[in-house]
């Protein structure tokens, strides 16, 4: 019984020691890796710059199709169809036609503007017109009261269409002289230009990924190119008893280095970026303000998701690279 | 020791001309033994396969007790740090300092800190580089740079010391300085194996010298000298 229990105590105290002597391995492969990158300047430079490219490339592709997006949105909510209710018509009239309209498949939403109102809009849009003002301050027609109908997806209008059709609560207040519109002539070309951002969307999702992969293969030979010029290091490093994991840990180590220290300065660059961008920009029709108020908003987790990558890459770099000189 | 039975080390498909052609050797604990032979004749083969660098073709070797047709993969790192190794060309840590290279050797084998730091210096003052502990390999002379890759081999105490040419890159001087430093080790108990080609120092040890030509052990003397 008690030799059982001394046993057991002695497994206790080996298995301690061991996990004591893993950790102290675990701590010198990252001293080691730490000491590998501050005394390589120069291939540390330039493992780092292309590291640092690679992620700013991933970086401005995510922001881009962020931009598209929100650049397509901001198009999609320009587009409206207007329905033109005879003269005089009321909110409370066109209660049934509203409450119903809002159910049909793709609306987003409605919005009743009144006879004065239209009239007042035109006032404000015609602002510097001096004859539209005089026009319509001798005009004693009235303006027609108006549903404003906005879509979720403006290639999808036939449901809107078929409701304009036939619907009886709206036909009774519908004005017989004036055909419902989508923004009048623009229609087409709004209609253009979504479809073309969606394409161009598609593309840049190829495009990115291709980038992505050629800067990878960039990063993984540079890191290969590193290891290489270290390689009979490697091998006297095995010769004199060292395994494989205690080799290769510091390599590892020095390329998470290299993706940490390259994700801040993505970053931080990325989203200096985005701002000069946005600047020298701005009224363009490309929507930036959103992206770069979501960088900022979630900086902890964009620049952790920039380190894991950076990280990655690294770690699968180095792993494969040091493969071949790891051979008994 | 070392033993070797009937060893051969041929090189891809040719088998005519091996390597090491059917070598029998025994070398017994605390010996001293010189192995000379010219350019290509398998000095560096066979000390491959002492290493575990490389594997027989046939044959049988033990080093130390361990059988190598036993020995697994994962094994081998355990082997080489029973085996103290000393190279031509040092096969130091470039980026280290003299202290770090030697504690290397510990490093990899899990000792701790407070060990690392009472072991290094005692062997750095039995190979003379007392005050030179934080010069990086660079900075120190060949004949530095030689007692470093010594005190590297020896500080984990190994029971045999291999050393591959550790005077071909050396001056007369300092030739003499690394031979006499691995003298001082074989008194201390540890089994040397020396490869050279310096005539001069082959034939004033006066010590075990086995000749090898062709892959074959031609001449095994026991105060032997360099034959011509």
């Amino acid at each position: 019984m008690s030799r059982s229990s001394s046993q057991r105590a002695s497994q206790v105290l080996q298995g301690q020691k061991r996990r004591r002597r893993q950790w102290l391995t675990f701590l010198r492969m990252v001293r080691y890796g730490i000491n590998n990158f501050s005394r390589n300047a120069w291939l540390t430079i330039a493992a780092t710059a292309v590291m640092t490219i690679t992620l700013l490339i991933f970086f401005a592709t995510m922001a881009a199709q962020n931009v598209l997006r929100d650049s397509v949105d901001e198009i999609s909510n320009k587009v409206d169809m207007s329905i033109y209710l005879k003269s005089g018509t009321t909110e409370t009239d066109a209660k049934t036609a509203i409450s119903q309209l809002q159910q049909v498949d793709n609306v987003k939403s409605v919005r009743f503007i009144s006879s004065d109102q239209a009239r007042a809009d035109y006032a404000e849009e015609s602002k510097g017109d001096a004859t539209a003002l005089e026009a319509l301050n001798e005009a004693n027609n009235k303006f027609s009261a108006v549903l404003r109908v906005s879509l979720t997806d403006i290639n999808k209008t036939d449901p809107l269409d078929d409701f304009v059709n036939n619907n009886v609560a709206l036909k009774k207040i519908v004005n017989p002289d004036k055909k419902a519109s989508f923004s009048g002539d623009r229609r087409e070309a709004i209609k253009q230009i979504a479809e073309w951002t969606v394409l161009a969307q598609r593309i840049g999702l190829i495009a990115s990924g291709i980038f992505i992969a050629i800067s990878s293969l960039i990063i993984f030979n540079t890191i290969r190119m590193a290891i290489f010029s270290r390689k009979e290091e490697i091998q006297m490093m095995k010769l004199i008893g060292a395994n494989k994991s205690f080799i290769r840990g510091p390599f590892i180590v020095e390329a998470v280095v290299y993706g940490f220290i390259a994700a801040i300065l993505a970053t931080a660059i990325g989203y200096g970026m985005l701002v000069l961008v946005n600047n020298k920009l701005g009224g363009s029709g490309i929507v930036l303000q959103p992206t770069i108020d979501l960088v900022i908003g979630y900086i902890g987790f964009v620049l952790l998701g920039m380190i894991c990558l950076g990280g990655l890459i690294g770690i699968i770099s180095s792993l494969f690279a040091t493969r071949r000189y790891l051979k008994i | 020791m070392i033993l070797l039975d009937r060893v051969t080390k041929s090189y891809g498909k040719d088998s005519s001309k091996p390597a090491i052609n059917r070598v029998s050797l025994h070398i017994e604990p605390k010996e001293f033994v010189i192995l000379v032979g010219t350019s290509g004749a398998g000095k560096s083969t066979l000390l491959k396969l002492l290493t575990r660098e490389e594997k027989p073709t046939s044959g049988k070797i033990v080093v130390g007790g361990i059988d190598y047709d036993t020995l697994k993969d994962r094994h081998i790192p355990l082997l080489r740090r029973k085996i103290g190794v000393v190279f031509q060309d040092f096969k130091l840590l470039p980026q280290r300092t003299v202290f770090e290279n030697i504690a290397f050797a510990l490093e990899i084998a899990g000792m701790t800190n407070r060990e690392i730091k009472s072991t290094v210096p005692k062997v750095i003052e039995l190979v003379g580089l007392v005050g030179k502990e934080k010069q990086f390999p660079h900075q120190l002379s060949g004949g530095e740079r030689q007692r470093v890759a010594i005190a590297r081999a020896i500080v984990r105490q190994p029971k045999i010391l291999i050393a591959d040419e550790p005077t071909g890159n050396l001056d007369p001087k300092h030739s003499w300085d690394i031979v006499r430093l691995l003298e001082k080790i074989n008194k201390y108990g540890t089994t040397v194996l020396l490869t050279t080609h310096n005539v001069d120092i082959v034939n004033k040890l006066k010590r075990r010298v086995i000749t090898i030509e062709h892959g074959k052990i031609v001449s095994d003397q026991l105060q032997g000298s360099y034959r011509q």
